[in-house]
């Protein structure tokens, strides 16, 4: 019996032997012919340690995680479900052609009075809407409330900038109006936005033209398109704090880059040591797919609360975030022009005509349609270099004429 | 459907495996084949269909070209060879007419009509279906075996329709030929080990696209953002640079998922690409760039037209074809065909010339194809012709209205991307995957490629989550 056992014992060695060698190899013809083996699942676990580790940690992530687990999966069957239901009337068409249509409001507009727009716009709204314009036809607020959005407009930041100096300045000159136009909003399914139903047009203000010597003690603070102000609009004296991605969120919580020395530094530290007379803003693409609305609102107003109680002196510039082009325009994300409108209205509810202004550059560089002109860009969102001169001669001829205290503290800085 | 997302991930993949490991073997190919087409159906609701469609014609008229009329006739083999003869051009004719309606229809009309001055020709406006390029091809060179006998028995319409539509190399090649895939299409087993090793392949070519190809693209286009035409020629040849490194990795990353893919179903895909950067001519870099499509118009065009051996002057005009049609192929506009033209002047050139004694040296060779690349993909990557000639002009110093774009944006580049640059040139080499191959079974391999599979996902949710922080304006 052991006799014959052992020699079978070896043959069976020489086969595993075999077969290992095969793996290796990965021949295909051999491996077909080969036995069916017992399964060594301790064999298994050894030569797939990788499988494993990945299947593991898939798993455990599965179960924590919010955005890929499995209350991910139920989030999204719900989402499919509301849409398949909100297709039926064919929104589809709807929202193109409304879309289309706000955004020709929009630019078509600016040279418009309110009043005119309101009288192309009735036709189609609401009555609860009515009510609204008619409020805002009553031009003696430079923030108008809104009950169509959540937006809650509870003054606070008023009080804020209502130091004494500003007073005085407001009643001598006449304070702008920062005007909506309205128009039917379209239904949106996304988390981080809504139509907001209206554009926000440049605060109404009799600007003077400034020569480039006005931007000597200005500063800007933003975005990857700041950047591009920062790179070639020829803005030398200005100083710039920009970085790609930059939110209204981290603009004074991170570090920023300086761009005059390329050093990161910190926007809460630079505030309360150096004076400017102007400070612009431009922040809110980054924002599209970030939170929401409300939330980017309520983010501006304490920015702006915080830098005026650094700044007291400054003007404030809340610039308008460029459209995107056709192209780039896609409804099916939250990365459109209607979401930056309500990113831009919101902003807009801001600028109190006074010391805190709206200013909408897209006319300069948007076609009929409120679409980036495709010619100006290369990736639908950002302006070749060449095009800043434009957006450069915007802002001189939209300028506010520095107060008398803003140029004391400007004197007072060098 | 993209393999560096969420959906196939998380969603897809698990329950496809799944599925395909415990049906017994004899369904592995219609859960493949039913997988294969829900990938491609979430995507493209309304193109599954037309997909759909078309494997079933390329399915009849293969089963055509095998078909015998049971009775007796005469001239048997002089029927057979003209009914196989029909039946191979009437699936030529379906299948490039689809990829023309499809592709092309759009870019013919308008050529026709500009030359023409009016709107002889109406604009269709069709999207493009995806992956239609690849799939046809493969449906061609499946009709073309078929033909010359390659394929000596005709297969099932599950087969069939499973090696055309196999999830792995459906939307970005490599372009499989079926006697590739044939042994494995009858019978495979599941390997333990080869699950094990096309995970890992598939994370390494995870990697490339999401952490190597997605993060030097934004440079790219930061720099095309700015504009072409005032361009200084450092910022112009690193903006070339960066898009070689992105357009490479984007690719080799989704062949090298496929093959990774393929291993874990049981099956082996051919090599796509065999470091073309590290090639020492351009003819090189074609023998070792994108090498399924390369072989594919060696085999299905270049040779059936008579490839070298009917005189130099046929050589040359079939070039002309293979490298006019290169280019079309990848897409339909004019700087395509600019760009596969400009291969075949290089190559002609090559061929003639200095080619061989280029080859063996080891530097010269180098800096020759690491200087002439990255122009040809400048002009790949601009459509508009007009902005290409502002491009190529910074490339060489000219500039239109003097340089915007000049050194102190260029070292702000390089501090912000110099690493990952370093990274990708890293990659470039042999080197990595030599290394990866000696030492795949090691723990720290593994170690390493679970934390590129981690990081990759991170930075596909901070895309998913947020797209615009991904693109970070």
């Amino acid at each position: 019996m052991k006799k014959q056992k052992q020699p079978q014992r070896k043959l069976k060695e020489q086969e595993q032997q075999q077969k290992r060698q095969i793996q290796q190899q990965n021949k295909p013809q051999k491996a077909q012919q080969e036995k069916r083996q017992k399964r060594d699942w301790k064999a298994y676990i050894y030569n797939s340690p990788y499988l494993i580790l990945i299947t593991l940690t898939s798993l455990a992530v599965m179960f924590v995680s919010d955005e890929i687990g499995i209350r991910a999966m139920a989030r999204d069957a719900q989402m499919l479900v509301c849409k398949s239901y909100a297709r039926i009337p064919g929104e589809q068409g709807m929202v193109e052609t409304d879309s289309s249509r706000l955004i020709l409001d929009e630019s078509a507009g600016v040279t418009e009075t309110l009043a005119e727009s309101v009288s192309v716009n009735s036709i189609s709204r609401e009555e609860e809407n009515r009510q609204e314009v008619s409020e805002a036809e009553t031009e003696n607020a430079g923030i108008r409330k809104d009950e169509n959005d959540d937006l809650q407009n509870d003054g606070g930041l008023h009080d804020g900038y209502d130091s004494p100096e500003n007073g005085a300045e407001s009643a001598e000159v006449h304070p702008g109006v920062t005007n909506f136009e309205f128009y039917e909003p379209v239904p949106i399914e996304s988390r981080y936005y809504k139509d907001a139903g209206k554009v926000a047009l440049t605060t109404d203000y009799s600007y003077t033209k400034e020569n480039i010597s006005y931007f000597d003690d200005a500063a800007f603070l933003g975005d990857s398109r700041t950047l591009g102000i920062s790179d070639y609009a020829g803005l030398e004296g200005a100083d710039f704090y920009c970085d790609s991605g930059m939110m209204i969120f981290k603009i004074l919580e991170e570090e920023v880059t300086y761009q005059k020395t390329g050093s990161k530094v910190r926007m809460d530290e630079v505030l309360q040591k150096k004076q400017y007379g102007k400070i612009y803003i431009m922040l809110g693409m980054n924002e599209l797919g970030y939170g929401n609305t409300e939330m980017y609102l309520e983010q501006y107003r304490q920015v702006l609360k915080q830098i005026r109680t650094w700044q007291p002196e400054a003007v404030i510039y809340i610039m308008a975030n460029l459209h995107v082009s056709r192209e780039k325009n896609n409804m099916e994300t939250e990365f459109n022009n209607i979401n930056i409108n309500a990113k831009n209205a919101a902003s807009a509810s801001l600028a109190n005509g006074t010391d805190v202004f709206y200013l909408d550059v897209n006319p300069v560089f948007t076609d009929e349609e409120g679409y980036l002109r495709s010619e100006l860009t290369f990736d639908g969102v950002h302006l070749y270099a060449k095009h800043y001169d434009a957006w450069r001669e915007f802002l001189l001829e939209h300028a506010v004429e520095p107060a008398a205290g803003i140029r004391d503290a400007a004197a007072r800085n060098e | 459907m993209l393999f560096s997302s969420v959906e196939f991930l998380f969603r897809f993949l698990p329950v496809f495996m799944i599925l395909y490991l415990i049906v017994p073997a004899k369904y592995r190919n219609i859960v493949l084949l039913v997988g294969s087409l829900v990938f491609y159906g979430v995507g493209e609701p309304y193109f599954v269909l037309l997909f759909i469609f078309s494997i079933v014609v390329n399915f009849c008229l293969s089963r055509y070209m095998f078909w015998e009329p049971a009775a007796p006739v005469q001239n048997r083999i002089q029927k057979r060879r003209k009914r196989r003869k029909r039946a191979l051009i009437l699936s030529l004719i379906f299948d490039f007419s689809m990829l023309f309606v499809f592709k092309y229809w759009d870019f013919a009309a308008g050529s026709i009509n500009r030359v023409a001055g009016q709107e002889l020709v109406p604009l269709l406006a069709l999207a493009l279906p995806l992956g239609i390029s690849f799939y046809t091809f493969q449906m061609v060179s499946y009709q073309v075996d078929c033909y010359r006998g390659t394929i000596p028995k005709p297969v099932g319409i599950v087969s069939f329709a499973a090696y055309v539509s196999m999830f792995p190399q459906l939307i970005a090649g490599p372009i499989v030929r079926f006697d590739e895939v044939a042994d494995r299409m009858k019978s495979r087993r599941i390997r333990i080990r080869n699950l094990e090793n096309g995970l890992k392949l598939f994370t390494l070519g995870l990697g490339f696209k999401v952490l190597l190809a997605n993060q030097i693209g934004t440079l790219w286009n930061t720099i095309m953002s700015a504009g072409a035409g005032e361009l200084h020629p450092a910022v112009a040849w690193l903006g070339a640079a960066a898009y070689s490194f992105q357009i490479y990795f984007d690719f080799w990353g989704y062949s090298v998922m496929a093959m990774g893919l393929g291993k874990m179903l049981g099956f082996r895909i051919p090599q796509n690409f065999d470091s073309p950067y590290a090639s020492r001519s351009v003819s090189e870099f074609w023998r070792r760039w994108h090498i399924t499509l390369g072989r594919w118009f060696r085999e299905y065009v270049y040779f059936p037209l008579g490839g070298s051996r009917k005189g130099r002057m046929r050589t040359i005009g079939n070039l002309f074809i293979v490298w006019a049609l290169t280019g079309l192929w990848h897409g339909a506009d004019w700087n395509f065909v600019l760009w596969g033209l400009l291969f075949f002047v290089i190559l002609t050139i090559e061929k003639n010339s200095y080619g061989r004694r280029l080859e063996q040296t080891r530097v010269l060779g180098r800096l020759y194809t690491l200087a002439i690349i990255p122009i040809t993909w400048v002009v790949f990557a601009i459509t508009d012709i007009r902005q290409l000639g502002a491009y190529l002009g910074n490339l060489f110093g000219i500039q239109q209205t003097g340089v915007m774009v000049g050194i102190p944006q260029l070292l702000r580049y390089l501090q912000e991307y110099g690493p990952l640059l370093a990274v990708c040139a890293l990659f470039a080499t042999p080197f990595p995957i030599r290394w990866y191959h000696k030492w795949k079974d090691r723990w720290f391999v593994v170690v390493i490629l679970a934390g590129v599979f981690w990081l990759s996902v991170h930075e596909i949710m901070v895309g998913s989550n947020n797209p615009f922080l991904y693109f970070r304006f």
